[in-house]
């Protein structure tokens, strides 16, 4: 092979291109992704319905069979009770985005659309991360929105009951967009597995495995220290952020939702730099 | 231009590519050739970053694929044409490709209609056909204009239609300017195509070289002679530098003598010739000779460094049986049986 009496390389020669990979361009194309598939517009459609259908029941359920009860008397939680219809569907909901949040990246492993999007951005990592931050605020505006609208929905049912809080109460106006932000953080947990594992079946069986299996799993054992794992749980500890729980506060279950998150897209990324695409 | 300096991939105990050293240079089409498995693929994901080198590295303009700022600027690449979410339209998918580097719907619809796909444009691609997936792959590959571009198997799939559209903008994109590679198992096409090749055999460069050169060096010359008295040309032609190989008893291919110089000889001597056709080697048989010596090389059994070719070619030039001479009535109908030559007949 003799030396190269190539010409000058083209890429010089051209005037200066304006294309250049920037970071509003893969969150961009990360927004152009998401949208353009029907699965996210299915499960953010059921996220909604399954938010709005089930405050509806649980609100009517609740007020008919208790009654005088449900009344707020001088000791009741008025906030807690004022938005138990609005959150009652995010443990339903959790399962949904969980759902997507692994097809998010395992839909790009299972077609090869990642190696077109890692040629595009061959750091590869800006795609995990414009990955998470669209999808967490998707994900959140959409619950918010949802919960929102279960709130106001579920609103005159609950005022029949003499239970009427001001959605700008902070306790109440906190607690919905908590139940909307644990929503958002469940499903970027899941992004973090589906990205660890590359592969849908084995993504979504292990992000609800955690949340539904996992669980009971623990609470089958009887003894103390299993009950603390059982409590430490992301779909244990991550509901204190939106409902009172007699163990965390709700900046706690916040840290260890966040903790859990950390770890699995801490694996994700690692495991991403280094194997093959 | 693309530069490879031992560049090598292991897969456990396995080495796919083995050391590789090559360049690829503006303004030619260079085609990768090699048997399956013989790391093609792998050396190409490796250009573009998408497999990690073991050793070794690759160049891309002087840089890192990763390290450069407009990477889809600097190659487009065509790896394979499911490397695209199946649920996703062919204009979304572009959209959201070329949204990473900036590049908005205009250029999307350039290249669109540059690959044919304006009709399919809004439909999802799990219904592609193969042919319109390399379409859409090859729009992908061209959309952010790179100065290189890196083609696996373009016209796989493709119509006779689409393969001359392929060959045709390849061939453009080069004279350009451009850094053109391009694979193919389809060694008539690369011979069609490509100005430079570089074969691969068993992850090792094996050759490196114009297409011209590749050709005329891999195969030798020969000339193919059909005469009932077969055996007497034989001997009136035997002279150092001459290999005559006798196919069956009335047909002989001649290395070291122009078809010329047999048709005179022949005539001088008053003999009569049913066919006389000069044989070159085609870009198959080169590359089936260096794959062929590549497989000897990793089994160990042959010396490398033996010219194989000519040796076993004199081992064959004996045994020319007399009494075949005595059917020329016969002559003309095996004349017109080897009347037409195959690629294959020529190196035999």
């Amino acid at each position: 092979m003799s030396t190269s009496t190539a010409p000058a390389r083209r890429s010089t020669a051209l005037p200066a291109s304006p294309i250049r990979l920037t970071v509003g361009g893969i969150l961009r194309s990360e927004w152009i992704k998401l949208r353009s598939l029907r699965s996210t517009v299915w499960a953010y459609a059921v996220v909604f319905a399954l938010q709005v259908a089930i405050g509806l029941l649980v609100v009517s359920v609740t007020v008919s069979n208790t009654g005088e009860t449900f009344r707020g008397g001088p000791g009741a939680n008025i906030p807690e009770l004022a938005t138990l219809g609005a959150t009652a569907g995010v443990i339903f909901g959790q399962l949904v985005v969980s759902v997507l949040g692994v097809l998010v990246i395992s839909g790009e492993y299972s077609t090869g659309q990642i190696r077109s999007s890692f040629a595009a951005v061959p750091k590869r990592l800006p795609v995990l991360w414009a990955k998470l931050a669209v999808f967490g605020v998707t994900t959140f505006v959409v619950s918010l929105v949802s919960i929102l609208i279960a709130f106001f929905v579920t609103y005159p049912i609950l005022s029949n009951a003499n239970i009427t809080a001001d959605l700008w109460d902070p306790n109440v106006f906190l607690k919905l967009v908590g139940a909307a932000g644990y929503l958002a953080l469940s499903g970027m947990l899941a992004l973090g597995i589906g990205a660890i594992l590359r592969s849908t079946a084995g993504g979504i069986a292990a992000a609800l495995g955690l949340l539904l299996v996992v669980p009971i799993v623990f609470g089958l054992i009887p003894a103390d220290w299993s009950a603390t794992i059982s409590d430490w749980l992301p779909g244990n500890a991550g509901t204190a952020i939106y409902q009172s729980s007699r163990i965390f506060e709700w900046w706690q279950g916040l840290l260890i939702m966040l903790g859990w998150i950390a770890v699995a897209i801490a694996a994700a990324a690692t495991l991403m730099r280094r194997r093959d695409a | 231009m693309i530069e490879a300096h031992s560049l090598t991939k292991k897969y456990g105990s396995k080495t796919a590519v083995d050391q590789v050293t090559f360049t690829v240079r503006p303004g030619l089409v260079t085609g990768f050739l090699g048997p399956n498995g013989a790391g093609k693929s792998t050396t190409m994901r490796m250009i573009v970053g998408l497999d990690r080198p073991s050793g070794g590295d690759v160049t891309v303009n002087g840089k890192l694929y990763r390290d450069h700022a407009a990477p889809l600027h600097e190659v487009g690449v065509l790896l394979d044409a499911k490397a695209i979410h199946q649920g996703r339209s062919a204009y979304s998918h572009l959209l959201a490709l070329g949204a990473t580097h900036g590049i908005g719907a205009k250029r999307v619809h350039e290249v669109i209609e540059m690959t044919g796909l304006d009709s399919v444009a809004k439909k999802r691609v799990g219904g592609f056909s193969l042919g319109m997936g390399q379409r859409l792959g090859i729009a992908a590959a061209m959309l952010g204009d790179p100065s290189t571009l890196i083609l696996d198997e373009p016209v796989n799939g493709l119509d006779p239609e689409g393969v001359v559209w392929v060959r045709e903008l390849v061939r453009f994109l080069a004279s350009e300017g451009r850094t053109v590679l391009l694979s193919s198992h389809l060694m008539s096409e690369m011979a069609q195509t490509a100005d430079h090749i570089i074969v691969l055999g068993k992850g090792r460069v094996l050759a490196d070289a114009p297409v011209k050169d590749l050709v005329s060096g891999a195969t030798t010359s020969s000339v193919r002679a059909v005469s009932p008295r077969a055996a007497e040309i034989a001997r009136l032609i035997n002279s150092p530098g001459v290999t005559v190989t006798s196919v069956d008893g009335e047909t002989l291919e001649i290395v070291g003598l122009t078809a010329a110089a047999v048709g005179d000889a022949a005539a001088a001597a008053g003999i009569a010739l049913h066919e006389l056709t000069p044989l070159r080697g085609s870009l198959e048989d080169a590359y089936m000779n260096l794959t062929a010596d590549a497989v000897e090389y990793r089994t160990g059994v042959f010396d490398p460094a033996a010219p194989a070719t000519s040796a076993s070619a004199h081992a064959h030039a004996g045994p020319i049986v007399d009494d075949e001479q005595a059917a020329p009535q016969n002559a003309p109908t095996h004349a017109a049986s080897h009347a037409a030559p195959t690629s294959t007949e020529a190196t035999r």
